[in-house]
């Protein structure tokens, strides 16, 4: 290896120099904690000072706890709105990708739930829920339908919630989907058209391939972002839901570390769901090479 | 020239790093300089609506004015996010000097060594003059609560007394509630169906006679039934007695069997509480942190005691937040000062009281508050009462921690809905909140470690 020009190295050096506010920032907020608190899940830290060394105690008893296994459920359950707004979104998109009027409007309406407080969201959507005076059931009364109390009942919670974030949600998806569909080159289109496809075929051989990476990203944020919900519920429902039917892990979590004085307990949860989420998006890498060289 | 680079990025990140670990030493180290100079700098953390926060603020300036050689940095938090920001100040080994906790906390924090013992500093409080239960809340001797050293003093007690609606009385033409003796609980069913009313003839009931939250009030039932959720050792939990169960069972009645309450499923605070304030329930629990939203009420309402279980006796619960002083703080002296000041003094408790958000610590003081009958409501001295002879501590606050507890309001809702029998419920729910009590009291006997 020969030595390179000076002017190159001095190069090089700045954007090390460039790069390790991030990375000192890393180490620090995300590395440390992180080593932090592996070490305390095998430790009956409470929080406060007390922190000896009990081996795979924590992990033992997290595997017999029925509130570990309820939170767990409920996480995956709510889940499914991922492919309900996957689908809603990239609709919306197609919708209004076309040249039509007031396609703006809709797009800055469907995007402000995006950039809304979470908080205020979650008390909005809590009212709007009510049973007696909320908007949803005022909605489904003018139907002569009879709604239920949506967050105090165990069967209505999950949806209730799922719902309200799609709604917050979906303009996000819709915004990725949209840049990508006008990223599509026009001339697929009309090629496909002279050759007589109908538009299911133009959809479906032209539109959703060409969004394929788009659809990964979001199939891949929505899940590590599913397995964190917490503000919502808490907000919502702050004791976990009726019988615990809205308490995700983290919510689970929060309660034992901070409320509980189960520092030790709950990093021991908290290792569990980064090993959930690092195990399925390791997974989702490894489906999405395999189909991209299918397509080739 | 590349290694003067590289020197001066690993210099920078040293630097940084040093600078990091020292800015809290060289702050504490500039307090100190500083006291020398005639001023102490302390910290106080606190929480609380943003009337309490006003008034809190306004009578730490006060203490200011009067203290000239003590400066109060204030933290506020909005009051869900006080524990969180508590416990990470703790972890991160900068806790505040005077600071607000839950006397549930208070053993894990004297076991941690997070609380100072201040029973030196506040010799000159008049404790004959303070509520005796306010202050045993925060007395520990290493075993037991409510004897021994003083860690904290009372910010205020919070007596949750029974409120009633005056004027939907007289307009029905039923007797006024007796204040002196409080409705057995048929009576006081039979009171509420008497109010249950469609009031502008569409054929919809729109005044109704009660609607508790389950978390606040089935207490005043349960005790008043001489039944409890713990026995007298705190280490067993007797959820599965019969007159738990019987008083259980009475409570969901109200909803399910007589109907005084607006809707089935409707234990969600913000129903009731907003009717009660409408005027269409005619009893709701009301607290001292209530008065000064409740002076604005379209109608006028006075306090009694709750209905009485078999005991014949009335109860409710007596809530309480402490204030107490850092271990690690290196001004104590200056922080007791604040914390008797805020908890104790009469010109700091005059101020509190005056800005309408609790009721005075100071008996003296109380007894002048409550003797005046010309602001709402009349029988201000109810409070008084549950402070000195009925209030009881939230279960919760005499175990190590409340994951036991919180699990039995987590799984009420079917007995709520009547779709489950009281006493079904409280024979499947002992085990597994006696489950997680074992598992609090084992934890305490580490913290002593």
């Amino acid at each position: 290896m020969k030595a390179k020009s000076s002017l190159y190295r001095k190069e090089s050096y700045y954007g090390y120099l460039f790069v390790l506010a991030p990375v000192v920032g890393y180490l620090l907020f995300t590395m440390y904690p992180l080593l932090y608190s592996l070490y305390g899940s095998f430790t009956d830290w409470d929080g406060l000072g007390q922190m000896t060394f009990i081996g795979l105690g924590n992990f033992k008893d997290i595997l017999a706890d029925e509130l570990f296994y309820k939170a767990s459920f409920n996480t995956i359950f709510m889940m499914i709105g991922i492919p309900i707004e996957i689908t809603l979104a990239l609709l919306l998109a197609m919708g209004l990708n076309r040249k039509m009027f007031g396609t703006t409007t809709f797009r800055v309406i469907y995007y402000v739930p995006v950039i809304s407080s979470l908080a205020a969201v979650s008390i909005l959507w809590q009212w709007a829920y009510n049973g007696d005076y909320g908007l949803v059931n005022q909605f489904l009364a003018l139907f002569g339908f009879e709604g239920p109390n949506w967050l105090t009942d165990k069967y209505t919670v999950k949806p209730a919630l799922i719902l309200m974030m799609i709604w917050k949600n979906i303009g996000y998806s819709m915004l990725l989907y949209l840049a990508a569909l006008q990223s599509v080159p026009k001339d697929y289109y009309e090629a496909a058209q002279l050759d007589g496809a109908n538009s299911w075929n133009i959809f479906w051989n032209i539109t959703f391939p060409m969004v394929k990476p788009v659809t990964f990203f979001i199939v891949v944020t929505k899940i590590i972002g599913g397995a964190q919900i917490f503000t919502e519920v808490n907000i919502m429902t702050p004791t976990g839901g009726p019988e615990y039917s809205s308490a995700t892990v983290v919510f689970y979590v929060w309660k034992k570390a901070f409320e509980n004085l189960q520092m030790g307990y709950a990093s021991g949860m908290a290792m569990l769901l980064g090993l959930f989420i690092f195990v399925i998006t390791l997974v989702q890498f490894r489906m999405n090479e395999r189909s991209s060289k299918d397509m080739e | 020239m590349r290694k003067s680079l590289l020197a001066a990025m690993a210099a920078t990140v040293v630097l940084g790093g040093v600078m990091a670990g020292c800015s809290g030493n060289a702050q504490t180290g500039g307090n100190e300089a500083a006291a020398e100079g005639g001023t102490k700098q302390i910290s106080f953390m606190f929480r609380g609506g943003p009337e309490e926060q006003k008034a809190y603020e306004a009578t730490v300036k006060k203490f200011e004015a009067d203290h000239p050689d003590v400066k109060v940095k204030i933290i506020t938090t909005t009051g869900d996010q006080y524990a969180t920001k508590l416990k990470a100040a703790i972890t991160g080994k900068s806790v505040p000097d005077v600071f607000y906790f839950d006397p549930g906390d208070l053993r894990a924090y004297v076991n941690a060594g997070v609380l100072k013992d201040i029973t030196e500093y506040v010799k000159d409080v008049d404790f004959d003059n303070i509520w005796k239960r306010g202050v045993d809340i925060y007395r520990y001797d290493g075993s037991n609560v409510g004897q021994g050293n003083i860690y904290g003093l009372p910010k205020d007690v919070g007596p949750f007394a029974l409120g009633y609606n005056k004027d939907m009385f007289t307009a029905a033409g039923i007797p006024l509630p007796d204040k002196e003796k409080p409705y057995t609980w048929d009576e006081f069913i039979k009171v509420n169906q008497q109010l249950v009313k469609d009031t502008n003839g569409d054929g919809k009931i729109d005044q109704y006679g009660t609607g508790f939250n389950v978390n606040w009030a089935l207490q005043a039932f349960v005790w008043s039934n001489g039944a409890d959720w713990l026995d007298a050792t705190n280490t067993k939990v007797t959820i599965d007695d019969p007159k738990f169960a019987e008083a259980l069972q009475y409570f969901a009645d109200m909803q399910n069997v007589h109907k005084i309450t607006p809707s089935i499923e409707d234990a969600a605070t913000l129903d009731t509480y907003q009717r009660w304030m409408k005027g269409e329930l005619a009893f709701f629990p009301v607290g001292p942190w209530d008065l000064a939203t409740y002076e604005t009420l379209p109608f006028d309402y006075d306090l009694i005691p709750y209905p009485a279980g078999s005991t014949g006796k009335s109860a409710t619960f007596l809530g309480s937040l402490g204030i107490g002083v850092s271990s690690s703080s290196k001004n104590p002296e200056a922080a007791a000062q604040l914390v008797t000041y805020l908890t104790s003094s009469p010109e700091g408790m005059q101020q509190l009281v005056d800005a309408k958000v609790q009721i005075p610590n100071l008996i003296d003081m109380a007894e002048k508050w409550a003797a005046d009958t010309t602001k709402k409501p009349a029988n201000k001295a109810e409070f008084l009462r549950i402070v000195e002879d009925y209030g009881k501590p939230m279960p919760n606050t005499l175990t190590y921690n409340s994951e036991w507890y919180q699990l039995f309001f987590t799984d009420i809702q079917p007995v709520l809905d009547g779709k489950l029998t009281a006493a079904e419920y409280v024979k499947a729910e002992q085990p597994k909140m006696q489950k997680l009590l074992d598992k609090a009291i084992e934890q305490e006997a580490k913290s002593k470690q």
